[in-house]
This record gives C-alpha cells, sequence and structure tokens, in this order.
C-alpha cells in the first residue's frame, strides 16, 4: 500500500496538488475498487453457481442471455433493481428497511481486509484475521432484524435459527485463526500468508500441517453462510424463503448480494489461511521474467498475484457448491449437536496439536 | 410472563413449496417442536365421483386418469376392471400382461418422483434431477405407446387400444437394463448418508396397530411391518403367474419407507422384465374386439375392484345403472397416510414435518379428489 | 464408534464422486423453442378434421367427456363442426371412436393463444361453386 500511496502521491504532485489532500482522498480509490470488483465477483458467483449445480444435474444451466448465458445474472440484477419494494402493512418499518443495510455492509468491510495481493490490503492493522472473524458475524444481525421486523413466523424461525447458527460455529472458527495464526506467529492476514513461503513451494501451505483445521474451518463457513448443509435459515421446502420472505426487489437484491460477496470472501480467507492465499504455486512470477523494467514487473506481479488469489479461491467456492449439489439439509438440532459435539472438540485438540507442532518445529529448528 | 409460554399457530399450505400442491395443515408450534396438527383438504376437489353419474361409462374413463396423475394407469385399470366384471367382458391374456408392465413401468415412474421430492425437501437438490431424468424415459416411453405422458387413456373395457409395437418393447428393454445402475446411483448418494440417515431413522414412527387402525395400506403400511401387497394377498390380472418379492421393514420410520420403496423399485423392473418375455411370444389378442364400448349399457349391479396402487390400495366401487354409473366411488391411499399425520408429526421438529410427510408419499389430487 | 465415523465419511465421499460422476454425462436438457420434442404420430394434440369425411354421425360428441365437440346440422348434412379447446382434455376419444377416420390426431402441441375466441375451432362447409 506504501509502495502505491507513494507511485499516488508522486503523480499528484506533477500537477501541483499537495500531499495532504493525496492522502484524503487515496482511500476512495481502494473503496471503489473494493465495490466494482464485489458486484462483479457476486454476478460472476451467480453464474457459476447455477452452471455447476447443472454441470452436476446433466443440465446446460443458463443458456439464453448473452453467449452461453453469461449475461443471465445481469439480467437478473437489472429485474431486481426494476422492482417494486413490497413492504408489508405492520413492520417495523426502521427495522425492516435497515436489516437488509446491515447485512451488506460488513461484507464490503470483509472485503477491504483480505489482501488480494502483497500491497492490496486496504485495511491492514496487525489483528485483521481477528477483526475479519468477528466483521463475518455482523451480518447476522442484519438477518435477525429481518426476521424480527417483517412479522412473518417463517422469517422469525429462520432468523432464530440463524442466530442459533452463528453462535455455534463462531467458537470453532475462532480456535482454527488460532492456531493458523501460531503456525505463523502472526494475526495478520498478509504476514500468515507470507509465512507460508517455503522453498518447496507448494509444501508451505498450512492445509498439510493443518489439514484438520481446514476442514473445521470449510465446514463452520458452510454454516455461517448458510450454505447447504447449513441452510437451514432459508430451507425453502419449510419455510418458504427463511428470513428474506418479505422481501423484494432492491432490499431483496442487497441480502442477496451481501450472501454471496460473503462466500467468496470467507473462500478467500480460507484460502489466506490455508493456500498460501496470493502466492504463486510455482514459487515464480512470469511478469518477473518477462519485464526488466521495474516498475511494470512489480505490478505485473501484483496482478498476478490477484489472479491466483482468484483462482484459489474459486477453488474453494467450486467445493462448497459441490457439496450443495450432494447433500440433504441438516436438522436444527442436530446441527447444534454437530458443532458442540463434534466440531468443537476436535477444534479444540486441533489447537493443542498445533501448538505441539510448533513447539516441535522450533526446538528442531527445522524451519 | 405467559406470553413466553405461549404456543405459536403456523399454517403450512396449501401455497407452500413442500406440501406437493395444495395441502393445508395448521400447526401449533412450541419453539421448533410440533405440538398439534390439524390437515386441511378439500383444496383440489373436482368433484370426480359426481362427475360420472352424467356421463356414460366410456366418457367417464379418460376422466379416471387424473384422480392420481402420477399413477393413471392404476386409475385407469381399477375403472375398467369393474366395468369388465359388471358387463362380463373377457380380456385377452396379453392384454392382461400388457395392462401389467404399464401399472408397473408406472409405479417406478411414481417411485422416481416420490424420491427426487422427498429428496428436495431434505434439501438435497441433485437426486431430484436424477429421478426425473429417468422419469422422462419412462414417459416417453408412455406417449410413444398411449399418446401421452400422463393421461394415458390407454385402457380400454376389454384390453388395452393398441397393440404393443417391437420398437417399444426394444426400449423398455435397454430401460430396464440400464435402470439398476441408476437406482444403484441414488443409493449411493442418499442411503448411507450420515445426514439423511439421522433426519429419517426413527422419525414419524408408525406402529402397526396405528397403521392398521387408520388403513394405511401399500408400502407405508409395509414399512410397518404388515406384508400385505394386493399383488400377492389378493392377484389381479396375471401376478399369480408372475415371480416378484415383496418388501417389509419392521420399523416403521420414514428411512424404512425409503427402503420399501427403493426395493419396489426392483421388484417392479423384474415383474417388467418378465412380462415383455411373455409379449414377445404371445400372438393373442390385445383387445377383445367384441366388446361395444359407446353403446355399453349394465343392469343394476355393484362391483369393487382394487389395485395395488403407488400408494396403497386404491379401490373403485361402480354401481351400474343402466347408460350411465349411478354412483361410483373411489377408495384412494394417500386419503387415509394424511389422516394419520397429525399422529406422525406430535412432538417431532418442523424440520421432521418435510421428512415425515415427504415420506407418507401424499399425492394431494388423489386425496381431495 | 470409529467404524461409524468411517462408514458416514465414507458415504459422503461416494457421495460427492457420483454426483461428480454426472458432470461428464451427456446434457439431458432440450432447448425448447429451437428443438422440439420428437413426438410420434400417436402423439394427441391440435385435432386434424376432415370435413369431407365426416358423415355428421355425432359418435364424437357421444363419447366426449368434456362436451367439446359441436355439430351444427342442415338439410344437406353436416354444416358446421366446432371444437372448443377450452373444454378439450385432450383423451382421444372422439378419433378412437370416429367410424370414418374424419378427425385425427396430430402432433401439434403449440395452442397457446392470445384471444379465447380463438381457442374454438369451426370448420365449415365450403360453399359449392
Amino acid at each position: 500500500m506504501n509502495y502505491l500511496l507513494s507511485i499516488f502521491i508522486d503523480f499528484f504532485a506533477n500537477f501541483g496538488i499537495p500531499k495532504e489532500v493525496v492522502y484524503i482522498i487515496f482511500p476512495i480509490i481502494p473503496f471503489c475498487i473494493v465495490a466494482a470488483a464485489l458486484i462483479l465477483v457476486v454476478l460472476v458467483l451467480v453464474l457459476v453457481e447455477r452452471k455447476i449445480l447443472a454441470l452436476f444435474t446433466q443440465r446446460k444451466g443458463p443458456n439464453r442471455v448473452g453467449f452461453c448465458g453469461i449475461l443471465q445474472t445481469v439480467a437478473d440484477a437489472v429485474k431486481l433493481l426494476c422492482k417494486e419494494n413490497i413492504e408489508p402493512n405492520v413492520t417495523d418499518r426502521i427495522l425492516f428497511s435497515l436489516a437488509p443495510i446491515i447485512a451488506f455492509v460488513p461484507v464490503m468491510v470483509c472485503w477491504g481486509i483480505i489482501p488480494f495481493s502483497s500491497e492490496f490490503d486496504f485495511i491492514s492493522i496487525s489483528v485483521s484475521s481477528l477483526l475479519f472473524a468477528v466483521i463475518a458475524v455482523i451480518p447476522v444481525i442484519g438477518v435477525i432484524l429481518a426476521g424480527y421486523s417483517s412479522n412473518n413466523k417463517y422469517s422469525l424461525i429462520g432468523s432464530v435459527r440463524s442466530a442459533v447458527q452463528v453462535i455455534s460455529y463462531e467458537l470453532p472458527i475462532m480456535f482454527v485463526i488460532l492456531s493458523v495464526s501460531i503456525l505463523a506467529s502472526s494475526l495478520n492476514i498478509k504476514d500468515i500468508i507470507l509465512s507460508q513461503t517455503s522453498m518447496y513451494q507448494v509444501c508451505g501451505w498450512y492445509i498439510f500441517p493443518c489439514f484438520l483445521g481446514f476442514v473445521i474451518l470449510f465446514v463452520s463457513s458452510l454454516a455461517e453462510l448458510n450454505r447447504c448443509p447449513f441452510d437451514l435459515p432459508e430451507a425453502e421446502s419449510e419455510l418458504v424463503a427463511g428470513y428474506n420472505t418479505e422481501y423484494s426487489g432492491m432490499r431483496f437484491a442487497l441480502f442477496f448480494l451481501g450472501e454471496y460477496a460473503m462466500l467468496f470472501v470467507s473462500s478467500a480467507f480460507i484460502t489466506a489461511l490455508f493456500f498460501g492465499g496470493f502466492l504463486s504455486p510455482f514459487g515464480f512470477y512470469i511478469s518477473e521474467k518477462i519485464f526488466n523494467n521495474n516498475v511494470l514487473a512489480q505490478i505485473g506481479i501484483y496482478f498476478e498475484q490477484a489472479f491466483w488469489f482468484f483462482i484459489k479461491s474459486f477453488l474453494i467456492v467450486f467445493l462448497i457448491m459441490w457439496v450443495r449439489a450432494v447433500l440433504p439439509r441438516l436438522k436444527s438440532s442436530d446441527l447444534l449437536k454437530f458443532s458442540w459435539r463434534i466440531l468443537l472438540p476436535l477444534s479444540i485438540l486441533n489447537f493443542i496439536y498445533i501448538c505441539l507442532f510448533k513447539y516441535i518445529v522450533m526446538i528442531g529448528g527445522l524451519k | 410472563m405467559t406470553n413466553l409460554f405461549k404456543t405459536m399457530e403456523i399454517n403450512v399450505g396449501p401455497q407452500h413449496p413442500s406440501t406437493h400442491g395444495v395441502l393445508r395443515l395448521i400447526l401449533e408450534l412450541d419453539g421448533e417442536i410440533i405440538k398439534s396438527c390439524k390437515p386441511v383438504v378439500g383444496y383440489l376437489h373436482r368433484g370426480i365421483e359426481k362427475m360420472a353419474e352424467n356421463r356414460s361409462y366410456l366418457q367417464y374413463l379418460p376422466i379416471v386418469d387424473r384422480i392420481d396423475y402420477l399413477g393413471g394407469f392404476f386409475n385407469s385399470y381399477a375403472y375398467c376392471d369393474c366395468i369388465e366384471h359388471l358387463a362380463e367382458i373377457d380380456v385377452p391374456d396379453k392384454a392382461k400382461y400388457i395392462r401389467v408392465l404399464c401399472m408397473e413401468l408406472n409405479r417406478i415412474a411414481s417411485h422416481l418422483l416420490w424420491l427426487g421430492t422427498f429428496m428436495l425437501d431434505l434439501g438435497a437438490s441433485s437426486p431430484l434431477f436424477y429421478c426425473f431424468r429417468d422419469r422422462e424415459r419412462i414417459l416417453h416411453i408412455f406417449e410413444a405407446l398411449t399418446g401421452q405422458r400422463m393421461m394415458y387413456n390407454y385402457f380400454t373395457f376389454g384390453g388395452v387400444r393398441f397393440d404393443i409395437p417391437s420398437d417399444i418393447i426394444d426400449k423398455i428393454s435397454v430401460f430396464i437394463e440400464d435402470m439398476p445402475e441408476c437406482i444403484n446411483d441414488y443409493e449411493n448418494i442418499i442411503t448411507d448418508n450420515p445426514i439423511f440417515v439421522s433426519r429419517c431413522k426413527s422419525k414419524g414412527i408408525l406402529t402397526k396397530k396405528n397403521a392398521l387402525q387408520y388403513s394405511i395400506t401399500g408400502p407405508n403400511l409395509r414399512a410397518s411391518g404388515v406384508n400385505l401387497d394386493f399383488r400377492k394377498s389378493n392377484p389381479y390380472l396375471v401376478y399369480d403367474r408372475l415371480n416378484f418379492d415383496v418388501s417389509s421393514d419392521i420399523s416403521g420410520d420414514a428411512f424404512s419407507r425409503y427402503k420399501v420403496r427403493i426395493f419396489e423399485l426392483h421388484s417392479s423392473l423384474k415383474i417388467v422384465e418378465q412380462c415383455i418375455s411373455f409379449i414377445k411370444n404371445s400372438s393373442d389378442e390385445f383387445l377383445n374386439k367384441s366388446v361395444k364400448p359407446v353403446m355399453l349399457n349394465i343392469d343394476n349391479a355393484e362391483y369393487t375392484s382394487s389395485v395395488e396402487s403407488p400408494r396403497g390400495l386404491m379401490s373403485c366401487t361402480v354401481m351400474a345403472g343402466g347408460k350411465n354409473p349411478y354412483r361410483v366411488k373411489w377408495r384412494t391411499g394417500s386419503y387415509y397416510a394424511v389422516q394419520v399425520l397429525p399422529e406422525l408429526l406430535i412432538n417431532a421438529e418442523l424440520a421432521d414435518l418435510m421428512a415425515i410427510f415427504g415420506s407418507l408419499d401424499v399425492i394431494l389430487p388423489e386425496v381431495d379428489k | 464408534m470409529i467404524k461409524k465415523i468411517y462408514k458416514s465419511i465414507l458415504a459422503i465421499i461416494i457421495g460427492h464422486i457420483t454426483v461428480l460422476k454426472h458432470a461428464f454425462k451427456k446434457r439431458v436438457t432440450l432447448e425448447y423453442p429451437e428443438v422440439k420434442p420428437l413426438l410420434n404420430d400417436k402423439f394427441r394434440g391440435e385435432h386434424l378434421f376432415d370435413i369431407n369425411k365426416c358423415k355428421a354421425c355425432g359418435m364424437c360428441q357421444k363419447v366426449c367427456p368434456a362436451n367439446a365437440i359441436t355439430i351444427i346440422k342442415d338439410e344437406n348434412g353436416l354444416n358446421e363442426y366446432s371444437i372448443d379447446y377450452k373444454k378439450c382434455i385432450f383423451c382421444g376419444n372422439c378419433y378412437y371412436y370416429c367410424n370414418f377416420n374424419a378427425i385425427m390426431p396430430s402432433s401439434n402441441f403449440e395452442l397457446a393463444c392470445s384471444s379465447k375466441e380463438s381457442l374454438v375451432i369451426t370448420f365449415k362447409k365450403a360453399e359449392e361453386a
């Protein structure tokens, strides 16, 4: 970030604009990048999900709008935005309008935390991984408000289920984050990623020492994202549409957007913790070899890192969608049992094992 | 303080994604526990019994297919059987075999649709598409044979309307060759899946006593430990000449109902295979040509025929009254399955509703008639 | 206990592989308006009516369960024959019991239209020149 900032300051200094002004306007750029990337990724994700589900069920998926249906989600989004915002008579009006915003905004913040390449970490604080875990829970408040304020019994049941789910799956996530940060000796996501560089390339990734942790984080993320098999809050066969039953138009679009953006952010987070984030799996970058010019090579590397990050994240997304195609939905009581009786003890065991592992590695001086 | 302990009344249906049509359930919930359940039926009442009274026997025949739209052949056969007994019409052997063939294929199609929607209710999406893919093949066969995919109007008094062409027989043989592998695929995805097992094992236990008291029939009864199959106990058509097994289970929960139906897919395939080998070598007539269905005139008489449909005993009582039926009464299996629902749902969780209701295989047009 | 956990994990993995297997099979989607389903000649779609063959015997009226057929006769025999697709249930009785093959099935199933009136199809005897 500092590198970019200095380029920026130099650029504006040419026009006689003082440094202080640049400091103020500079955050607008990352915000725009984040917002644009978010919308784009969500549009792609929805299409990808429908295509993947179609792939698994011998169908063609969307194939009407644009070439092979690539514009289908754009058409859907335009339709949603043009629709009327229907609001039932007896809702709590303020909370009803506020809920989608609360559900959506934290996702944007989460996007800012993820370092998509070594200089693009917009919110870089030393405990960013914990910050991520904390902010990722906030959308649930929006969900609960939505269920409460829409004055619909199905919505209420859905939102209560969502709350229960998040409470029980937050603990295993924290334990996994802690065990990874012990491996990396840092709570900063960028440092965690950078500490996965190794002379044996892929072997440095934390998936290898901490496979159990990956499984736990993956399962818990599914629960936090309300994805199948943990999609209880919006189980359409039981609760019509769950917490967003009464929502339509733009407000529904916000919920939808937030959900899919969070899906991608969570897989990005898993990628960062276990799959070396933006690191190239081959240990070198092509632009390093092509461009001798220092600045061009540097910028090329950024883009290449972002490319690897997106590829890895999309693989995790694919995994999540694959799970969706296969598994039936858990029951809420089974879900709690699974979390407290299996996942939580396992994550604690994993934590202890990682501590021992780290200790032995440090003693042996292997790294 | 009293508000805290109040129960919540929730209305499921008649327009709810998983009530398979228009069943309405009034549930009383305490948290997620169902305290009482009151089914309300009748949203799809079309007066099918009354319709018979101002139509001739032949005019009523196509309407019969619409009682249970997933098992049109069973309705048709039950009605044709009645009329054939009342008017003393002989049915050639080949026609009987063709009827059995059609009905068993229809049973497979019906069970496949049940399996797909049941899994969709439980939240697994892909089995639905695989089941529909295979069901589509059966419907294509039916369409080539009868002219339509669901409302067949194929059985007629004294036999069937068309002979079965050899290319359709080939299609059916290919289908029954492919099918076991497909069933194996479903079982791979579903049967041992721990989530599925935990949602279905010992959920919605229908005891033997309850099942008999509520006169449940078909796979639901067999899953509760009563080995009653009207194809075996009361062999109509040519079922006494066919070799097939009937499965039963003792636990009576949703999982055993699933098991029984999966087994039935296999046994139906076996019956179809035997029928094909008979039809191939038979040079019999497919229709008793001496019957004049349009002019049919039956004196006052009454007959009840019973068929083992995919959803239990389906029986049709026709009271003849000259040129048109005086009264027709249909007894369908789903109606009784809905009646037993309050018994099964008490103290179950809301999430169990779908597993229990889905496993009973209720078809609403059959309930409301 | 361990065996049970092992079995359930194995079952989940087998399920995933089974689903993945289907990704490499042939697509079954039919892109409907461009690709029409293959229908055979028995398919009971729109009726084909040959007014010259019809003797106005009224058999089709008699067997129709929905009273969808209207026949208007004059002194020369048949004058007007109409089928009401609002009522028709496509059971096929009219052609199964027609003695003169005047009414036949066709495989045209696309009968949607924008007005109620066009659902009643009327065949009139041509004026003799």
